[in-house]
C-alpha cells in the first residue's frame, strides 16, 4: 500500500517532466514564449509561496528581488562584459544579501512590519532604477546579451524548464526537511512553536533569504531571455501577478503556485485580445478566492476528489 | 548546591492599567508536583507566561537552576528545560501527530540522531501518552482529550526538566481525568520531570499535588499542603467571592 | 531666506495632511490589526470624486469635498463588511486582501478616471503675505487651517466621546472591551469607514494643491505607513509629530537635495526607525 504511494510520488512528476520535453517540437514560437514566461512565473510563485504559504509572511518585495537579480546581472554584462551565466549567480547572491538585511531589520517586529518594509523597498527600488538612468537606462530599458550565442527559443525553454524543476525540487526538499517542519510549525502556531524550542525569528529570516535568492535568480534568467531589462520587472504590478498566481493556484500547497502560474499566464494571453484587463480580472478572482476558498484551485480540486470517493 | 529548580521573587506584571501579577514569590523543588490554584483572573496563566518567556516581568526575577529567565525568549527557555502546555490547547493543527512531536524534538537542536531515530523517538513519546497508532492523523482531526495528550507528548519531546501544565483536565470526563492523573504521576516518577500545574478540578489537583500555591487577584495568598489549603478560610473566601460575581 | 521659509511651510502643510492620512491607517491597525494597503487608492479616489463633483457636476467645492469624503466612508464600510470581516484573526489574509484590493482599485481608477491628474478648483485663490517674509498660496493656507480643525476634531472624538473610548479600549484589549459591552463588530465597521474617510479627507485637501494620479497611490500609502511607524503604532500624537517630521524632511530634501528622490527620505527614516527604535517615537515597547 505504502509502496504504491511512494512510487506514485515519483512517477507522476517524472511523467510531467517527460511530457515537458516535447513542447518545442510542436508549439509555435509565440506559444513557446508563453511557456517560457510561465516557467518564470512558476519560479517566482513557488518561491514566494515558500515564505507566504509555508511561513505566513507576506512579502511585497519578491518582484523587487527579481529586479535586483536582473539589473545586477544585466549591468555586469553591459559594463564589465560578465557572462550572463555568472551574472545571474551574482545577481541571486546580491538579492539574497538584501533579503537577509531586510529580514534582520523587520522580521523581529512582526508580519505587518515585514509587509510595510518590503512594500517600501519595492517602491524605492523602482524609483532608484527609474532615476539612475545613466546606469539602468531607466524606462527605456537596459539591453543585455542573452545566454546563447545563437538565439533559439527552444534552448531558452529547456534552460527555464531545468531551472524551474531544480527550484521545485529544492522547495520540496526544504518543505520535507527539518527546516520545513519548523517553517510549518511557525506557520501553524508561532507561540506554540517558540515554546517547543523553535527559534521562530531565525526560521523566518532563513526562509526569507532563501526565497529572495530564488527570486533574484529567476529575475536574472528572465532579463537575459528578454534581453531587455525594464523597471517593469521589479514593479508592484509584477508582484501582484506573482501573488495572484500563488493565491489562486493555492497557497501552502506545493503545486498550487505551478498551477496558478501556468493558468494565469495562459489566461492573460487570451484576455489581452480584448485589452489590458487581466490585472483587474485576476484581482477580482484573487479576492474571491482569498475570501471564499483560501486553499485555492488546488484546494477546490482536492475537495472534489475526496467527495468522489477517492481518498 | 541549590536544590530549588525554579526560584521566583517579587514577580510583577501589569497590562495597561491592570496588574495581573503582584509581587509573587514562589519556588519549585526538584521532583515536586506543585498545584497552582485560584479563581478566574487570579493571574495563574500570566505567571506561566512569565516563566515560559511569553513576556518579561515588569519587576522581579525568575531563576531556573540559577539562570535568570527574564530576558530570554520562549525558545531559549524551552531549550533550557522548561516545557509547557496551553490553557486553550495549541497543537499544530495542519500537521500530523508524528510531525507535532517531531517539532519538539527538532527544537532541542541536538547534533545527534538521524531522521529515522528522531521519528522513532517521536513514536515513543506518542506511545507514552497513549497515542500509539495515531501517528499519521492530522492534529485537527483529534478529539479534545487526544489533542491535550498530543500537546503533552510534544512538550515531553523537548526533554524538559520542568513541565508547566495549564488546565490539562478541563473538558475531560471522569475516566479521562483518571488516565491523565496517572500519566502525570508517571511523568514525575519515570521521566523525573518536576511539574507545576494549574487546575480547576479541585479534587484532582488536591489529590495529586505535593504542595499547593493559591493566587487571588494577582497575589499569592496561601501556600501549603493540600489538606491545609482545603480548609483555609481565606482560600474559601477567594473562591466564594468569585461565585458571587 | 524666504525660499527656505516657503519650503518649511510647505513641509508643515504637507505634514498635517500626512498626519490626517496616517491617522486613517493607524486607526484601522490599532483596532483591527489590519493594514489597509488600499489607503492610497481611497485617497486618490476622493481627489477624483472631488474634481468630478465640482467640475463635471458643477457643485461648489464646499459641497464636493465633504460629499467625496462621505462616499469614501461608505466605500470603506462596504470593504469592511464584504472583504475584511471574514479574515479576522488571520493577519496574513487581511494583508493579501487589502493589497489585492489596492491593485484592483488602482486599475479601476486608471480605467475610470484615466492616468492624468485632475485638479479640482481652488476654494481660495491668490496669496497672502506671511509676516512680511514671503508670499504663500491661500488655498494652501486654507488646507492647513482645515487640517488643524480636523485634527482637533479627531482628538476630541478619540479622547472625549464614547466612540473614541471604545476605540481605545478595543485597541488595548479586545477581550476585555467586549466584556464591558463594546460591540466590536459595529465599532470595527465604523472604524474602517472612518479610516477610509480620513484617507479621503487628506485626498480632498491635497487635490487642489498637488493633483493626484492613480500611479501615485502606492507612494501615498507608503508615506502614511512610514508616518505610523515613525510615530509609533497606535499613537495619535505620534501621527501628528511623525507627519510633520516627514513632511518637512521630504520637502526640504526635495528642495535642497533632489526632487526625484523625495520619497527615499521616508524610506530612510523607516530603516532608521526599525534599526534604532522599532516601536517608534511614541509607540508601546511590547
Amino acid at each position: 500500500m505504502v509502496d504504491n504511494m511512494e512510487t506514485k510520488k515519483i512517477l507522476i512528476p517524472l511523467l510531467f517532466i517527460i511530457l515537458a520535453i516535447f513542447p518545442p517540437f510542436f508549439l509555435s514560437q509565440y506559444w513557446l514564449h508563453v511557456m517560457i514566461i510561465s516557467l518564470f512565473y512558476v519560479m517566482m510563485a513557488s518561491s514566494w509561496n515558500l515564505i507566504a504559504g509555508y511561513t505566513g509572511q507576506v512579502s511585497f518585495a519578491h518582484a523587487a528581488f527579481s529586479g535586483v537579480g536582473a539589473y545586477v546581472s544585466g549591468m555586469l554584462a553591459v559594463n564589465l562584459g560578465t557572462s550572463p551565466w555568472l551574472g545571474i549567480l551574482i545577481g541571486a547572491t546580491v538579492a539574497a544579501l538584501l533579503g537577509l538585511g531586510l529580514g534582520f531589520l523587520c522580521i523581529r517586529m512582526g508580519g505587518i512590519y515585514l509587509s510595510l518594509t518590503t512594500l517600501g523597498f519595492s517602491e524605492i527600488l523602482r524609483i532608484i532604477i527609474t532615476n539612475e538612468d545613466q546606469w539602468t537606462r531607466g524606462t527605456m530599458g537596459l539591453q543585455v546579451p542573452g545566454f546563447f550565442v545563437e538565439y533559439s527559443k527552444a534552448s531558452y525553454y529547456y534552460l527555464f524548464l531545468i531551472v524551474a524543476i531544480l527550484f521545485l525540487i529544492l522547495i520540496y526538499w526544504i518543505i520535507h526537511s527539518e527546516m520545513g517542519l519548523s517553517f510549518r510549525a511557525v506557520l501553524n502556531d508561532e507561540l506554540a512553536a517558540s515554546s517547543s524550542g523553535i527559534d521562530t525569528i531565525r526560521v523566518r529570516i532563513s526562509a526569507f533569504t532563501i526565497s529572495s535568492a530564488m527570486a533574484g535568480m529567476a529575475g536574472g534568467l528572465y532579463g537575459h531571455y528578454l534581453m531587455l531589462i525594464t523597471p517593469d520587472i521589479p514593479s508592484l504590478g509584477q508582484m501582484f501577478l506573482v501573488l495572484a498566481m500563488a493565491v489562486i493556484g493555492g497557497m501552502g500547497s506545493f503545486i498550487g503556485p505551478v498551477v496558478g502560474a501556468f493558468g494565469l499566464e495562459i489566461l492573460s494571453e487570451y484576455i489581452r485580445i480584448y485589452g489590458e484587463y487581466h490585472v483587474l480580472i485576476f484581482g477580482l478572482v484573487a479576492l474571491a478566492v482569498a475570501r471564499f476558498a483560501p486553499e485555492g484551485m488546488v484546494g477546490i480540486i482536492k475537495r472534489r476528489w475526496k467527495k468522489g470517493g477517492f481518498s | 548546591m541549590n536544590p530549588k529548580l525554579i526560584e521566583a521573587k517579587g514577580i510583577t506584571k501589569s497590562f495597561g492599567g491592570l496588574t495581573a501579577v503582584k509581587k509573587v514569590d514562589f519556588h519549585l523543588d526538584k521532583g515536586e508536583i506543585v498545584g497552582l490554584i485560584g479563581p478566574n483572573g487570579a493571574g495563574k496563566t500570566t505567571l506561566f507566561n512569565l516563566v515560559s518567556g511569553v513576556y518579561p516581568p515588569d519587576e522581579g526575577t525568575i531563576l531556573f537552576n540559577g539562570i535568570a529567565l527574564s530576558s530570554l525568549k520562549p525558545f531559549e527557555i524551552c531549550r533550557l528545560g522548561i516545557g509547557r502546555t496551553f490553557q486553550i490547547v495549541r497543537p499544530f493543527l495542519k500537521m500530523t501527530c508524528l510531525e507535532n512531536v517531531l517539532v519538539g524534538i527538532i527544537g532541542r537542536r541536538s547534533k545527534e540522531g538521524n531522521p529515522k531515530e528522531k521519528s522513532e523517538e517521536a513514536r515513543e513519546h506518542l506511545k507514552f501518552v497513549g497515542m500509539e497508532g495515531r501517528e499519521t492523523v492530522l492534529a485537527n482531526d483529534l478529539t479534545l482529550n487526544e489533542k491535550k495528550r498530543l500537546e503533552m507528548a510534544r512538550a515531553l519531546a523537548t526533554q524538559p526538566k520542568v513541565l508547566l501544565l495549564d488546565e490539562v483536565l478541563a473538558g475531560l470526563n471522569p475516566s479521562e481525568i483518571l488516565q491523565a492523573l496517572e500519566l502525570i504521576e508517571t511523568i514525575r516518577t519515570k521521566l523525573k520531570v518536576t511539574i507545576l500545574w494549574i487546575e480547576h478540578v479541585m479534587g484532582a489537583i488536591m489529590k495529586a499535588s505535593d504542595r499547593i500555591i493559591v493566587l487571588d487577584q494577582g497575589e499569592k495568598i496561601r501556600e501549603g499542603k493540600p489538606e491545609e489549603i482545603v480548609s483555609d478560610p481565606r482560600v474559601i473566601e477567594a473562591y466564594l467571592g468569585e461565585s458571587d460575581a | 531666506m524666504s525660499e527656505f521659509l516657503m519650503y518649511l511651510t510647505n513641509g508643515v502643510v504637507m505634514g498635517v495632511i500626512n498626519a490626517i492620512s496616517a491617522i486613517g491607517v493607524s486607526l484601522i491597525v490599532g483596532i483591527m490589526k489590519v493594514v489597509n494597503f488600499a489607503h492610497g487608492e481611497l485617497y486618490i479616489f476622493a481627489g477624483y470624486f472631488s474634481y468630478h463633483l465640482s467640475v463635471s457636476l458643477g457643485l461648489s467645492p464646499l459641497l464636493a469635498m465633504p460629499l467625496s469624503v462621505f462616499f469614501i466612508f461608505l466605500l470603506g464600510i462596504l470593504m469592511e463588511r464584504t472583504l475584511i470581516r471574514p479574515t479576522y484573526g488571520d493577519e496574513m489574509y487581511s494583508l493579501i486582501i487589502t493589497f489585492v484590493l489596492s491593485i484592483v482599485l488602482q486599475n479601476a481608477a486608471l480605467l475610470i478616471f484615466g492616468p492624468y491628474p485632475n485638479k479640482p478648483p481652488n476654494l481660495l485663490s491668490g496669496a497672502t503675505n506671511i509676516f512680511g517674509l514671503f508670499h504663500y498660496g491661500n488655498q494652501r493656507l486654507l488646507s492647513f487651517g482645515l487640517s488643524i480643525c480636523i485634527l482637533l476634531s479627531i482628538f476630541y472624538l478619540i479622547k472625549k466621546t464614547w466612540f473614541g473610548k471604545s476605540v481605545r479600549a478595543i485597541s488595548q484589549d479586545r477581550g476585555m472591551a467586549s466584556l464591558v459591552g463594546v460591540n466590536h463588530l459595529k465599532i470595527n465597521m465604523v472604524s474602517f469607514g472612518l479610516g477610509a474617510a480620513l484617507a479621503g479627507t487628506a485626498g480632498v485637501l491635497i487635490a487642489p494643491i498637488f493633483p493626484v494620479t492613480p500611479t501615485g497611490s502606492s507612494a501615498i500609502s507608503l508615506t502614511a505607513f512610514v508616518v505610523v511607524v515613525l510615530g509609533g503604532m497606535g499613537s495619535l500624537k505620534g501621527c501628528v509629530i511623525g507627519g510633520l517630521v516627514l513632511g518637512i524632511l521630504e520637502n526640504m530634501g526635495a528642495a535642497y537635495i533632489s526632487t526625484m528622490y523625495r520619497h527615499i527620505f521616508g524610506f530612510i527614516i523607516l530603516i532608521l526607525v526599525l534599526v534604532f527604535r522599532p516601536w517608534g517615537l511614541f509607540g508601546q515597547k511590547a
